[in-house]
């Protein structure tokens, strides 16, 4: 049976069912946090909720929001994972943590089996979507480390039947070579890094158009969904070019762009609640209106995520916006930036206040500066310029390398460069300080 | 019926059946390790297809899966 969905069922499900499913579902996972978990069972107290409260969709917004901030605390309060896991990490078959770059300590994140599968159950509904079928050969151009990233898409293509071909710490060339040789169908990298190959690819003299690539699927920077972006991979590529977005935090993806392709990326709605919000007053805004995510996941017994304010900024589309038949609505434009100043660098969040803290740990440093900028109009760097204090100018030679893996040890290993200018020549403030320079530009 | 009381199919029924018969076998203390661990890796496989027909939503902690 070929479909164009991975579960029609529910992809083409009327909106009507859609909802008392979500209902039905929202009810149970609020029934097994509240009896399982001492988070929510203490969020719940205090906002005087029950499940049995939920007799609507509507009713949803009875729910406590969660925060990020939240978690973090009960993860300093009781190491390692906080009282958000319903099981001890013994029942835990995967753990994974995410950049923790909002501030120095990490999400922590552990997985049963259960939960494991469904997490590459999601990417299935993304990638058969995208058109990845068993025939098909896929290149994961991804380091397989403790940042969750396309683990679950790697354990999709195994499931679906493709060949999957891991290229962990492979070099950029090699990694050319092999997509090359081997006859890759389908590419999965960030954006940056798509296009650092292509790039490579050139410069090896490589003509990608003219390889078996297809498909190039991307995640991890909304450089996906920016158009420009988009054709210059499909160019340098000859291939049509996927967005997906997920995170840690879900540990998987919630959307993702179809074959047919509307300008933005379907919700996988029967399986996540959604919630578009205006992120002061927290009120619901409509459809083709700008506003921050609120998740709520059906997937993660282990860590049950509801009412998740994500920081994400997206607009959400009526369903029947795209041809593709399915009754999922989408996010126009994938994700379209961060309700705060989060910034992303070859697929890792970089948050300029997370840097300063970890600057501002070296007490040889008088005044920094955080400046992005594209290698070759292709690959994201982040520098960071130092000033250090005349009385410990001996010591920038050893200071310089320390911070540098300082701050890749807070951001999954990302490299930083760092480099030392002279003494009172970084910008000053009198008031609210300035101290990131982004020279990207998307030509 | 569905978890949204909709009639079930054949093919709907015969996956309720075997994920029914996974559930026993997890459970199962006198299976040896190839047995026990098999069939909670086939559980948690097929928990994802009762979830994705709507046929059954629920947490298989307790099984270890």
């Amino acid at each position: 049976m070929d479909s164009p969905y991975w579960n029609p069922k529910n992809e083409k499900m009327p909106r009507e069912e859609l909802r008392a499913l979500q209902l039905l579902k929202l009810r149970r996972m609020c029934e097994w946090a509240a009896s399982e978990c001492d988070f929510h069972r203490r969020k719940f107290e205090k906002a005087k909720f029950k499940a049995e409260q939920l007799r609507t969709l509507d009713d949803l917004r009875r729910i406590p929001i969660m925060t990020r901030a939240e978690w973090m605390e009960c993860q300093a309060e009781k190491p390692l994972f906080g009282d958000l896991v319903t099981a001890p990490r013994e029942h835990a078959i995967r753990y994974h943590l995410t950049s923790g770059t909002s501030g120095r300590q990490p999400l922590r994140v552990l997985d049963s089996m259960k939960d494991w599968e469904w997490i590459a159950e999601m990417w299935c509904y993304g990638f058969w979507g995208f058109g990845v079928r068993p025939s098909d050969t896929v290149f994961f151009a991804f380091s397989y480390g403790s940042f969750i990233g396309f683990w679950g898409a790697h354990y999709c293509c195994e499931k679906l039947g493709a060949l999957v071909l891991p290229s962990g710490n492979m070099t950029t060339e090699n990694r050319v070579k092999q997509i090359v040789e081997m006859e890759a169908t389908t590419v999965c990298a960030t954006p940056t890094y798509a296009l650092r190959m292509a790039q490579t690819a050139r410069e090896m003299g490589i003509d990608l158009p003219s390889s078996r690539v297809n498909k190039v699927i991307v995640s991890g920077e909304p450089a996906g969904s920016i158009p420009a972006v988009k054709r210059m991979l499909e160019q340098q590529w000859g291939a049509k070019c996927g967005d997906t977005a997920g995170m840690t935090e879900i540990g998987t993806i919630m959307i993702f762009e179809c074959a047919h392709q509307p300008g933005g990326t379907h919700i996988i709605e029967d399986n996540f609640i959604e919630e578009v919000v205006n992120p002061k007053s927290m009120e619901a805004v409509g459809y083709g209106e700008e506003g921050e995510r609120v998740v709520t996941s059906f997937g993660r017994g282990f860590i049950p995520l509801l009412r998740y304010r994500t920081g994400d900024l997206v607009m959400r589309m009526p369903w029947n916006k795209c041809t593709c038949g399915r009754t999922f609505d989408w996010y126009d434009g994938g994700i379209r930036g961060r309700t705060d100043d989060m910034k992303l660098i070859r697929g890792t969040n970089v948050y300029p206040r997370a840097v300063e803290s970890i600057v501002r740990e070296c007490d040889e440093i008088d005044e920094f500066q955080i400046v992005l900028w594209r290698k070759d109009n292709v690959q994201d760097e982040i520098t960071v310029k130092i000033e250090v204090k005349p009385q410990h100018a001996a010591r920038t030679a050893e200071l310089l390398p320390r911070l540098g893996k300082d701050l890749a040890a807070a951001h999954e290993g990302l490299r930083f460069n760092v480099e030392a200018v002279a003494h009172g020549t970084l910008p000053r403030f009198e008031l609210k300080a300035k101290r990131l320079k982004d020279e990207r530009e998307y030509k | 019926m569905d978890l949204l009381g909709l009639k079930t199919t054949d093919l709907e029924q015969e996956v309720l059946r075997i994920y029914g018969d996974l559930k026993k076998l997890a459970t199962r203390e006198d299976a040896p390790p190839c047995v026990a661990r098999n069939a909670k890796k086939a559980l948690a496989c097929l928990w994802q297809a009762t979830n994705d027909l709507d046929l059954s939503f629920e947490q298989l902690r307790d099984l270890g899966v």
